[in-house]
């Protein structure tokens, strides 16, 4: 069974009264454990996708699978919980909680979820030690580095062991040193069993995933394996 | 999400701005503490004036002129010239009144009183040793007059110590003469202050009741007429027959045209209580409006957060929260800015009251007790937790219904 199926996917945007139609009918089938990048230049509609597949919003038309159910007939409930218990995101201005530690900002979807409080620390740590951050538990963002915030981002995203993790452009906000650091961790995550979604605009970054989707004025213009697949730890042993 | 982690985020939120939350709650603060002064004021002068009416034994009856006052226009009343000798002559009669063991008249009458170039406006007290055995008064400096004064209409006063004070300032007053309308008068006593007690006497001068009638008012009705019943039980039984034997005397036979009304200290501590609950009650709403602006201020403050935290609250659905979460979370905040503002505002208002009564117990009131009522504190609290839910449901609905997508794009 696929993780996500989309059939026919459209999205209008009604902007009061102004229609806007942003996806046109897309079809594609992510299966468990595959690392896809969505790609287009802005204004193609990945976004808008990355949105609809994320449960932050919905669609105008057609059908949208997760792990084998109809997403509309999801409560605004079972939204929040999926959101907590299956999904995890990694935004491109990172989005931690500012004065708030290292570890609090990771605790954050484990405060939502129904995970007993005594396990929290541990996984907590467990996550941030998966980023290789474990000394800059009591830091606040304010005194990280852009690398080291969205590596904090990572483990926020890990920490409720979800089927799915959500990048949206993750290296947008990073210089390339950071930005290759950023994609090691998460082309380690996926080899390590997770389903990854990457959204970027830039062919670089995309190639470090096994599938590339490339959209362009909300239709899907390509969907290919990889080939010349970048290894972001191959790229430092160079 | 359990409530003890809805409590911990919103507290959280409250730390990580500390100084924007302590400027919010000011306006609770102050309301609360200016409710909590105003009660605990209210009840101290309560407690002193009921205090010194108590002082007064149960067994204490007064009688007054005029029927019972309903309203202003019936205060005139206490100038008329109901009572008479004849009255407290059939007063002491035990088959009229039974249990009856002091009765004594008094009459007023405002006058200026010289010596030699100094004059002094002073209110004339006539009466008797028992009415001021009652009002437990008893001279500093020289004797009180006796019931043979009062036969032989003596000539003689005692002086108030402010009318002292300003007539001979320093100087010994007893034993020298001074004049109150073309009449010598010897001073046998001064009085010692009173203090801020409602029977003060310092402004004014005793003398035997017969001698103000006849070289001062020229009249025979009394102002007022004190009794004292043999102990607590009769008081009830005495209060009857004196009603009865007046209305006799006077030959009313329908009581609501009494020209006279009786009444007890706890008549009179029911009317003290009345006065200062609805004095306590008209301040306590007028610091209520503050708590009214406190509450907006904190509405104010808590829709700006809402818009500064737009990201923090996409952010918090994105990972999972429900409405029902970010509703709480918002709600607890503003609930928890006033139950604090409402604590310190209570110890806030407690402390002052306290010093406030320090200072009056030693300088005007003496005997001015620190009193602060239980009731002052839960309301204290109470309202500024209604304060919290009230003004504090609207941002956090408007923080719950904010779309986690629309959040995350907010810059």
């Amino acid at each position: 069974m696929s993780l996500v199926e989309v059939k026919n996917l459209r999205k209008t945007y009604d902007n009061e009264g102004t229609m806007t139609p942003v996806l046109h009918g897309l079809n594609f089938k992510i299966e468990p454990g595959e690392f896809v990048a969505v790609m287009g230049p802005s204004g193609s509609g990945k976004s808008t996708l990355l949105q609809i597949l994320g449960f932050l919003d919905s669609h105008s038309e057609g059908d949208y699978i997760f792990d084998g159910r109809a997403v509309a007939g999801y409560s605004k409930k079972e939204v929040a919980y999926i959101r907590n218990q299956k999904l995890g995101f990694i935004f491109q201005a990172f989005n931690l909680l500012p004065r708030t530690s290292v570890l609090q900002n990771v605790k954050l979807p484990l405060v939502y979820s129904d995970v007993p409080e005594r396990e929290w620390e541990t996984r907590a740590r467990k996550a941030i030690e998966a980023v290789g951050l474990s000394h800059r538990l009591d830091h606040e963002p304010a005194q990280l580095s852009g690398g080291e915030k969205q590596r904090v981002a990572i483990a926020r995203a890990l920490v409720n062991e979800p089927s799915i993790i959500f990048a949206d452009e993750p290296t947008g906000n990073l210089d390339s040193k950071s930005g290759r650091a950023v994609m090691e961790i998460i082309q380690k995550l996926n080899e390590e069993g997770h389903t990854v979604l990457l959204i970027t605009h830039e062919t670089s970054t995309a190639e470090y995933a096994r599938r590339i989707i490339k959209i362009k004025d909300g239709l899907i213009e390509s969907d290919v394996q990889v080939v010349n697949r970048r290894n972001a730890s191959e790229h430092y042993s160079k | 999400m359990l409530i003890k982690h809805r409590i911990k985020t919103a507290y959280r939120g409250l730390v990580t701005n500390k100084s924007r939350s302590l400027l919010t709650i000011l306006g609770i603060v102050i309301g609360i503490t200016a409710i909590i002064i105003v009660m605990s004021i209210g009840q101290g002068a309560q407690d002193l004036i009921l205090g010194q009416i108590e002082g007064l034994g149960a067994t204490t009856i007064s009688i007054d002129p005029g029927k019972q006052p309903q309203g202003p226009s019936n205060f005139a009343e206490v100038y008329t010239d109901s009572l008479k000798p004849k009255d407290i002559e059939a007063l002491r009669r035990p088959a009229n009144v039974q249990g009856l063991k002091d009765i004594s008249p008094m009459v007023i009458q405002p006058a200026s009183i010289l010596f030699e170039n100094e004059t002094e406006r002073a209110t004339v007290v006539g009466s008797t040793e028992v009415f001021m055995d009652i009002l437990a008064l008893s001279p500093e400096q020289g004797s009180f007059f006796t019931d043979d004064d009062v036969k032989q209409k003596a000539r003689v006063v005692i002086l108030g110590t402010k009318v002292k004070e300003n007539l001979f300032g320093l100087s010994d007053a007893v034993g020298k003469t001074i004049r109150i309308k073309e009449q010598s008068f010897r001073i046998i006593g001064v009085f010692p202050p009173s203090g801020a007690s409602i029977f003060s006497v310092d402004e004014m001068v005793v003398a035997p009741y017969t001698t103000v009638q006849q070289y001062l008012t020229g009249t025979i009705h009394f102002n007022s007429i004190m009794v004292r019943a043999e102990n607590e039980k009769v008081v009830n039984r005495v209060v009857h027959d004196i009603e009865a034997t007046l209305r006799e005397s006077h030959g009313i036979t329908d009581p609501t045209n009494d020209d006279f009304h009786v009444s007890t200290p706890e008549d009179a501590a029911a009317i003290v209580g009345t006065i200062t609950t609805v004095l306590t009650a008209l301040l306590g709403s007028v610091a209520g409006i503050s708590l009214v602006v406190g509450g907006i201020g904190i509405m104010n403050i808590m829709l700006v957060s809402v818009t500064e935290r737009t990201r923090e609250i996409g952010l918090r659905k994105a990972l999972g929260a429900t409405e029902e979460d970010i509703l709480y979370q918002f709600l607890f905040e503003s609930v928890m800015l006033t139950g604090l503002g409402g604590v310190i505002g209570i110890i806030l208002g407690a402390g002052i009251s306290y010093a406030a009564a320090v200072v009056l117990s030693s300088t005007v009131a003496e005997g001015w007790t620190f009193a602060f009522p239980i009731s002052a504190a839960v309301l204290g609290l109470g309202v500024s937790a209604v304060i919290g839910l009230a003004f504090g449901i609207y941002p956090a609905k408007r923080a719950a219904a904010k779309s986690p997508m629309e959040a995350l794009r907010y810059e």
